[in-house]
């Protein structure tokens, strides 16, 4: 066991490794002098070349490649991605001040879309060969087909435009302030209904379709028909030995949701108004704000990394035959 | 073997139903300069044709799915859309089904050093979210067609790569390649001319998912304003404009979002049921 988490967490720090290689690699193939990386390209006009060698040193610009990629992972590992050129704040205090709303609408959808999605792929599974088997896997692919800006248009066209029961966009209420306590909440409870909707019904139908073919894969093999020989009910086959087996592969799932996540959040906030993460990226990648750019997609790879580790060694506390395979 | 899948695919209406689908679009993408150009044309308008005097007008026998805030017919729009979502999917697919292969067969055939640093290479990629880096491509190297279909080309190599390195991998220790080896045959013939055809089936089944992806992605890209660049009608910049009239202007919203919904289907069914008649299991 300490064997395998010891190989997976090395090869956990050569990815990060690679991931800063990458963004490293993909910014200093931009066309464009990289000082506006630091000062915008709208002030680089405004400076003299004194001022701008001045940047050049203090960004260590002036010095071969090699040592400026140690410099920028130096940042990293300290949690320093520069200050964003926009607002001039440190980017690392703008993305702690986004992330709970993106936290608290992604987690919402999350539990909304596997405490549907997971039970219904389960129960489909169980259906092999009926109509309603066959229905439901058509129907998750036409869910999972839906593109999502189009979901939450019309979402809002229906809901807030047509019947007016719910807010168009923004995460609280004009007069939010002045509300008590319950009213509070429920305006918040309100504004998340329609992001959440947008966010969690495509996640449901993956962990539908994902749910129902580790079922059918676990309800092929031979301990279950064994089981079924020996005179167990269809019932407890189920519960006690197919069950089990089924659920480990969604483990995995907790590594790849979250990029999916974020991709979903910068459209689903965009649409929104929703004051958060995939905002603050759009609105950096309109505005051009390098710092801010790299800080986020280092810091959503690497969580991404970190999550997709733990999965793994979830995986393999979970099933034995994982850990034990390189032996 | 191809004859057997073909028949196992035919099996299933809906797969059907999907390819006629995409044949009806690719049929009027292809005839779009014909079908919608001018008064003369089956659809009298063209795709930046302006109407003036009928700015957000809803669909009538005129202008048969309406106008948008600048008074352009939206049929118009949406089948010269058609030609930008196509060609977007098809070559961008073609991208990554090409690189994803070649290093899918190359970490599958040498295994050792080569799958090593494909298979890091897969998981560096996987861990950024995808609209992150095709926001970032796309807004680094300037908005345009081309930028797009290397964003996402770039995006969505690694499925197929992962495919191919499996398919390498079984295929290697078969009697036949074996007899290649035996015969004489080198690497890179044994690669292209005997093992990878045989794992074009996988290849063609994660393409019809990446073509699907990248319809939608690059609609996604249209609808936030970073697609490719105005004029040009797209679907998504149809649907990004009806975002500022969402409290009336409803054709704006559903048609062109309709076809996006349905040609993303499409060519998803046509992948699962493709995968679906390869796998003996299914029967």
């Amino acid at each position: 066991m300490l064997t395998y988490v010891v190989r997976r967490l090395l090869y956990g720090v050569l990815t990060f490794f690679g991931i800063t290689i990458a963004i490293f690699v993909l910014v200093h193939s931009v066309p464009g002098d990289p000082v506006s990386f630091y000062i915008g390209s709208h002030g680089m006009g405004a400076l003299s070349h004194a001022a701008l060698d001045e940047i050049r040193r203090e960004h260590h610009l002036d010095q071969p490649i090699p040592q400026q990629y140690g410099w920028w992972l130096r940042g990293i590992v300290t949690f320093d991605f520069g200050t964003s050129f926009i607002n001039h704040r440190p980017v690392t205090a703008l993305i702690a001040e986004k992330l709970p709303s993106t936290f608290m609408l992604n987690l919402v959808a999350f539990l909304v879309a596997a405490l549907i999605g997971v039970p219904i792929g389960l129960w489909s599974a169980t259906r092999s060969g009926r109509t309603s088997e066959r229905a439901s896997g058509v129907a998750f692919f036409l869910l999972y087909s839906l593109p999502s800006f189009w979901v939450a248009l019309l979402l809002m066209q229906l809901f807030s435009v047509h019947f007016h029961i719910l807010p168009l966009f923004g995460m609280t209420s004009d007069d939010y302030l002045d509300r008590g306590l319950t009213s509070k909440v429920a305006d918040r409870a309100m504004h998340l209904i329609l992001p959440v909707v947008t966010l969690a019904y495509a996640q449901m139908a993956i962990y539908a379709r994902f749910s129902k073919s580790a079922l059918t894969e676990v309800i092929r093999q031979d301990f279950i028909t064994t089981a079924r020989a020996k005179g167990a009910t269809s019932a407890a086959v189920l519960w006690h030995h197919a069950l089990r087996n089924a659920l480990i592969p969604l483990i995995t799932l907790l590594g790849l949701t979250l990029p999916y996540l974020v991709s979903g959040s910068v459209i689903v906030e965009e649409i929104f108004q929703w004051d958060g993460i995939g905002r603050l990226y759009f609105d950096a990648i309109s505005t051009r704000d390098y710092p801010t750019i790299l800080g986020l997609s280092v810091a959503t790879a690497v969580a991404t990394l970190f999550a997709s580790l733990l999965a793994d060694i979830l995986y393999a506390v979970a099933d034995p035959r994982i850990r034990l395979e390189g032996k | 073997m191809w004859r057997i899948t073909w028949r196992r695919f035919c099996r299933s209406k809906l797969a059907l139903v999907a390819l006629a689908y995409i044949g009806v679009v690719a049929l009027v993408a292809l005839s779009a300069p014909f079908l919608a150009a001018s008064k003369s044309s089956p659809i009298p308008f063209g795709p930046n044709d302006v109407d003036v005097a009928n700015r957000l007008h809803p669909p009538d026998t005129q202008h048969r799915l309406g106008t948008d805030e600048l008074g352009r017919d939206v049929l118009a729009r949406m089948i010269h859309g058609a030609r930008v979502s196509l060609t977007v999917g098809l070559i961008a697919t073609a991208m990554s089904a090409l690189v994803g292969s070649f290093l899918g067969a190359l970490a599958g055939f040498y295994g050792g050093a080569a799958d090593w640093i494909v298979s890091r290479l897969i998981e560096i990629v996987l861990c950024f979210p995808f609209l992150f880096l095709v926001l970032a491509i796309v807004a680094f190297f300037g908005p345009s067609i081309w930028t797009i279909m290397l964003a996402l080309a770039l995006t969505n190599w690694t499925s197929e790569a992962r495919y191919v390195r499996g398919e390498v991998m079984r295929l290697r220790e078969m009697e036949f390649a074996h007899a290649a080896r035996a015969s004489g045959a080198r690497d890179y013939r044994i690669i292209f001319r005997h093992l990878l055809p045989n794992a074009l089936a996988p290849v063609l089944v994660s393409a019809s998912f990446g073509v699907a992806y990248a319809i939608v992605t690059e609609s996604a890209l249209s609808f936030l304003g970073l697609g490719v660049p105005l004029p040009t009608a797209t679907w998504g910049s149809i649907l990004s404009s009806a975002k500022e009239f969402v409290e009336y202007a409803w054709w704006l919203i559903v048609f062109p979002g309709l076809a996006i919904f349905m040609t993303v289907a499409a060519f998803n069914i046509i992948g699962d049921r493709f995968r679906d008649a390869l796998d003996p299991r299914s029967e």
